[in-house]
């Protein structure tokens, strides 16, 4: 178990400010955020790496604030994975229980054991100079994996790899951290790789939590313009909603009009003034006649643009404000989209989340 | 078919070599004033060769003192943040910018009987004023600067996360450096240390004030000049020539590639 509570800490000239957050023991947690936002100064902070100039860090439900980096058995992987260059790969894995309590015998079968889970054995009488990207970060896993540490920590891991090795690598990684039950925190500025591997998410900026959940709860309810648009919300649009006279009222949601410019949508809203529309791209429904149905919503709009990914076709509209709808690649072919053609679009109040 | 060199660098590269030549051209010149008869009689001379033991035993004593107090704060000043780090850096780069002399005179005003530091040496048993360890304070005032910025270099060259690496894998600070730290900066502290030997191996200003006699090799040199002439210094000032050049070529197998 990992625990934060109120947490500031300060590296160089970069704070960190009431950090509170709780990875359950065997859990996957991740924080996401742009870069400078403070996640490797916070995995510093729970490594003991930098000091705390305010709150408390329980790890194993032990308050570890005081304790040194050396006693809190805790693993650690850098994005740049950090190997020890005058060491060969063997003697880096083996580096954190070549004075433990295993004799030499027992560390060779933990080194063989890890190196045949990561595919190193090969690599391991070499130095470490001439290892790709994903061989160095699959040592510096085994490293950190050695001693049987119950946390890792693990900053950025894939960001230096190519897409193939960090598919491959993520899901070998999963597969490790389900197999040592080691509680995960992993810090990444790609909310994919949130949506894929965490239990637990939190987006971090400036220094601060500014939302927490799981993966799903964040994609779907983002609580601020910044964190749709970090986690990649193709329709996040600035406007104002005002409640509809007469319109329905559920305790402090009522019915209520967003304008942003030409473009007006009813919404649920639970208060007026300036806010933003996120729609995610799935729940924009295209057709070539009018629908009826209950969506509150129907706009003529015009293709802009077609981008077709695989299985899924991202179609730009222009409705008076840019929108992105995703449609499968089938429907798109089906209903001969293309650029310049006029489209209606149907969207239900309740897809549009105001924040 | 090859681009011809740009006007600008023909002239850096003709401005340039005049510098080189004029380093170049004292030292080839010194190097064939000497006859193998004259280098072999200055090595039979027993002056001379005193003079060279007691300058490279000097050096190195100058230069293991530097480098025990040096090294840790080589490294202080290389990771940490502290208050007075800029004063400290400061101080530790002003032997540089003293003329040696100066540093000589300055040395015997605190050193000498009649300080207080001076007179508590030597209620110890340990008197600097024409006495070897006058010759070890001189170099190592000198050649300090040299030792504690080169090791600081080194030691900075090592990116601090593989210490914080070595830390969450159970090390002690003091065990991450001595597995870490010091093998990586190990070359580069050793060419600091090579460095501030030879630096010492060639001050003259400072130990001629403090402790003209017994005499260090640059003294002997310096001795043969004024009493005897300038052909009698030569033999003794090539054979102290190629070892300085000899202890340069060590520094530059030494140095990190990327810092030639």
């Amino acid at each position: 178990m990992i625990r934060l509570e109120d947490v500031a800490a300060r590296a160089g000239d970069f704070r960190l400010a009431g950090i509170s957050l709780e990875i359950p023991a065997g859990g996957y947690g991740l924080v996401i955020g742009p870069t400078g936002a403070g996640k490797t100064t916070l995995l510093e902070a729970i490594a003991g790496h930098a000091s705390l100039e305010a709150g408390r860090v329980f790890l194993r439900d032990r308050d570890v604030t005081q304790v040194k980096p050396e006693d809190r058995a805790v693993g650690f992987v850098y994005q740049r994975y950090h190997l020890f260059p005058h060491l060969s790969v063997e003697d880096n894995i083996r580096y954190g229980i070549a004075s433990g309590p295993l004799d030499r015998i027992q560390q060779r079968h933990r080194v063989a054991e890890l190196a045949e889970a990561l595919g190193l054995t090969p690599l391991l009488r070499r130095g470490v100079g001439d290892l790709s990207g994903g061989e160095s970060q699959r040592v510096a896993l085994a490293r950190a994996l050695a001693p049987r540490p119950t946390i890792l920590l693990l900053d950025e891991p894939f960001a230096s790899l190519d897409p193939t090795t960090r598919h491959l690598l993520r899901r070998e990684l999963l597969e490790l951290h389900r197999r040592e039950r080691v509680t995960t925190l992993q810090v990444t500025h790609d909310f994919q790789e949130a949506l894929r591997l965490g239990d637990v998410v939190a987006v971090m900026a400036e220094g601060k939590i500014v939302q927490r959940g799981t993966p799903e709860e964040v994609f779907r309810y983002p609580n601020s313009a910044f964190v749709a648009r970090f986690i990649g919300a193709a329709n996040v649009i600035a406007g104002t909603v005002s409640r509809t006279v007469g319109g329905d009222v559920d305790g402090p949601r009522f019915a209520a009009r967003f304008d942003s410019g030409p473009l007006t949508l009813e919404v649920i809203a639970e208060r007026e003034g300036p806010l933003n529309a996120v729609i995610q791209p799935e729940d924009l429904v295209l057709s070539r006649a009018p629908q009826s149905g209950s969506a509150r919503n129907r706009i003529l709009a015009t293709v802009t643009g077609l981008e077709t990914v695989g299985p899924v076709t991202n179609v730009f509209l222009d409705a008076g404000h840019p929108l992105v709808a995703a449609i499968t690649t089938v429907s798109a072919k089906a209903m001969g989209l293309a650029r310049g053609e006029a489209v209606h679009v149907t969207l239900k109040a309740t897809a549009v989340h105001l924040v | 078919m090859r681009r011809l060199p740009s006007r600008t660098n023909v002239t850096f590269a003709l401005l340039g070599a005049v510098l080189v030549l004029f380093i170049v051209g004292p030292i080839g010149r010194l190097l064939l004033m000497a006859t193998p008869a004259t280098l072999r009689a200055s090595l039979t001379d027993p002056e001379f060769t005193a003079s060279v033991t007691l300058t490279l035993a000097t050096a190195t004593a100058a230069t293991l003192i530097g480098a025990t107090f040096g090294i840790p704060l080589a490294y202080l000043l290389a990771r940490r943040r502290f208050w007075g780090k800029r004063i400290v850096l400061g101080v530790i780069d002003l032997p540089v910018v003293i003329p040696h002399p100066v540093a000589g005179l300055a040395l015997l005003l605190f050193l000498g009987r009649r300080s207080p530091v001076g007179s508590a040496f030597a209620e110890l048993g340990l008197e600097f004023v024409s006495r070897t360890p006058g010759i070890v304070a001189a170099m190592l005032f000198v050649s300090a600067p040299i030792l504690v910025s080169g090791a600081r270099e080194a030691f900075y060259a090592i990116d601090p996360r593989l210490e914080r690496v070595a830390r969450t894998l159970g090390d002690s600070p003091w065990r991450a450096f001595r597995r870490v730290t010091l093998p990586l900066a190990g070359r580069g502290v050793v060419a600091a240390a090579t460095l501030a030997w030879a630096r010492s191996v060639s001050e003259f200003g400072a130990i001629v004030i403090l402790t003209y006699n017994p005499k260090v090799a640059s003294t002997y040199i310096f001795d043969r000049f004024t009493s005897h002439g300038l052909y009698a210094a030569i033999p003794a000032a090539v054979l102290l020539l190629l070892l300085a050049l000899g202890v340069f070529a060590l520094i530059r197998i030494l140095q990190p590639a990327e810092a030639r």
